[in-house]
């Protein structure tokens, strides 16, 4: 067994799952990253976390190869707006559906055994605070993230006696690739809205993460939300 | 770790101020520790952290002038405020003493808002601050015989919302952290009151936990750590919740 600890992050190829790759190796960790395209990490695994079976091939690698677990964070994910709700199609509905809230639930039950082995670690969910607050024409997207939310809060009580912690983080509008050039969340007019007048960093929703992946023992099922004052 | 900073911290003779201010030391930054009383402890504190006393009691308007003016003559401007320091005492509600019931709110609420008032001044010429208030659980779902202390500690949370949406766009940041059962010495108190040891309290309060442990005095000064440094630079207006699942699932 080593003392290094390790963790896997799913769309650890850009924005927050970067973001998050990056301040745990700089602390020290193994990291593993699980997306589409190649990441800066220990263990790069291009797959779609729609894909159980390839998930937990993954999770199962590197746990195996860097010998122990301590961490998983979904941060997988994809953005859609601008969408009235009488236009989601059946397909972009189930499409959300299976990569944010069936991606965590896959990545999940993926790390679970491993960290059940050892009694202890964390699963960290990245939510939105648009499924604290509600948004429109994006329907689809809240309706999922907020899936999440459920699943984190339920899960964290099932394993609570067990020593493993479920939470979630859900940033404000964060400055990713995933928000367009044009989105309506980088308009001016709607960041003088906001008390800090401006987006969340990745930097600073991977603090946060790693925040509750270090000291946050006491966390249970508790959402985490470094949103610039989007939702108080 | 960020720039050393300058922090205040209420009810620093106590477990969680305590433990705070060691934290905030270890962290880098320079503290002021005040509390009510037990100077002879404050002034220990203070001298193993390389910190400076500042005494007072916060619900007195005047007192709370002098405790900020002391702390920025010797330390410089306060940049992190730890809003801890608290009364409480349990009563049923109709059987509440005015004046304990109100001393609560005197302390834990109006106290904490006329200080805040004291330092927000030198966090807007430097054009930056961090407000931790220190909440609790009971402020958040309630607790039956502690009306005066839930109420003043949902004002604290109402208020640290409206000083996030006030004082956000100036780079003062106003959170809180709304804690549960805690492993300190407030248990000897509740201990005695339900006529048990000290370690059956514990494993009392554990049964309530979700998570089955107590939080530590260090898991809270965990929370006030990490408000206060670069990386919490997006939180304003939230209210961190260490209970160990508490404050979602009692009934």
């Amino acid at each position: 067994m080593t003392d290094v600890p390790v963790a896997v992050i799913t769309g650890a190829a850009s924005g927050i799952g970067a973001a998050c790759a990056r301040l745990l190796r700089a602390a020290g960790w193994r990291t593993a990253g699980l997306d589409l395209n190649d990441s800066d990490t220990d263990l790069p695994v291009r797959l779609d976390v729609t894909d159980v079976g390839r998930v937990r091939a993954a999770v199962d690698a590197a746990a195996d190869r860097f010998g122990r677990l301590d961490l998983m964070v979904t941060a997988a994910g994809y953005y859609e707006e601008g969408i009235d709700v009488a236009e989601i199609s059946r397909a972009q509905w189930d499409r959300m559906l299976a990569v944010i809230l069936g991606g965590t639930v896959n990545a999940f039950q993926a790390a679970l055994p491993h960290l059940l082995r050892r009694g202890t670690g964390g699963l960290i969910a990245i939510s939105s605070e648009l499924a604290l607050a509600g948004s429109a024409t994006d329907l689809h997207y809240v309706a999922a993230k907020g899936a999440v939310l459920g699943l984190v809060k339920s899960l964290a009580l099932e394993v609570a006696g067990t020593g493993i912690r479920v939470n979630a983080v859900a940033p404000g509008p964060t400055d990713t690739p995933l928000l367009a050039p044009e989105s309506l969340w980088r308009e001016p007019g709607y960041l003088a809205t906001l008390p800090l007048r401006r987006l969340v960093t990745p930097e600073e929703v991977a603090r946060t993460v790693y925040y509750l992946a270090t000291e946050g023992v006491m966390y249970c099922g508790e959402v985490l939300s470094p949103n610039a004052g989007a939702v108080i | 770790m960020g720039d050393a900073l300058v922090a205040l911290v209420t009810g620093a003779a106590g477990g969680v101020g305590g433990a705070a201010a060691r934290r905030l030391a270890a962290d880098g930054h320079r503290v002021a520790v005040n509390d009510i009383a037990q100077e002879g402890r404050l002034r220990e504190l203070a001298e193993e952290i390389g910190g400076v006393p500042v005494p007072g009691d916060i619900a007195d308007p005047e007192a709370t002038a002098a405790i900020v003016a002391e702390a920025n003559k010797t330390l410089g401007p306060v940049q992190v405020l730890v809003a801890n320091a608290a009364d409480m005492a349990m009563s049923p509600f109709l059987e509440a003493d005015p004046a304990r019931w109100w001393r609560q709110v005197e302390v834990n609420l109006s106290g904490h808002f006329r200080l805040i008032q004291a330092v927000i001044g030198g966090m807007r010429a430097l054009g930056h601050g961090r407000i931790i208030v220190i909440a609790s659980g009971w402020g958040v779902i309630g607790h039956p015989n502690a009306t005066a202390y839930a109420a003043s500690k949902s004002g604290l949370i109402a208020l640290t919302k409206g000083l996030g949406r006030e004082l956000g766009p100036d780079g003062i940041l106003a959170n809180a952290i709304a804690p549960a059962f805690i492993d300190t010495e407030q248990l000897l108190v509740d201990a005695a009151d339900a006529g048990i040891s000290l370690e059956e309290m514990r494993q009392r309060y554990r049964d309530l936990i979700p998570v089955g442990q107590l939080a530590m005095t260090d898991d809270i000064a965990a929370a006030i750590s990490f408000l206060a440094s670069p990386g919490a630079s997006g939180f304003v207006g939230q209210v961190l919740q260490p209970t160990g699942g508490v404050t979602r699932t009692r009934a």
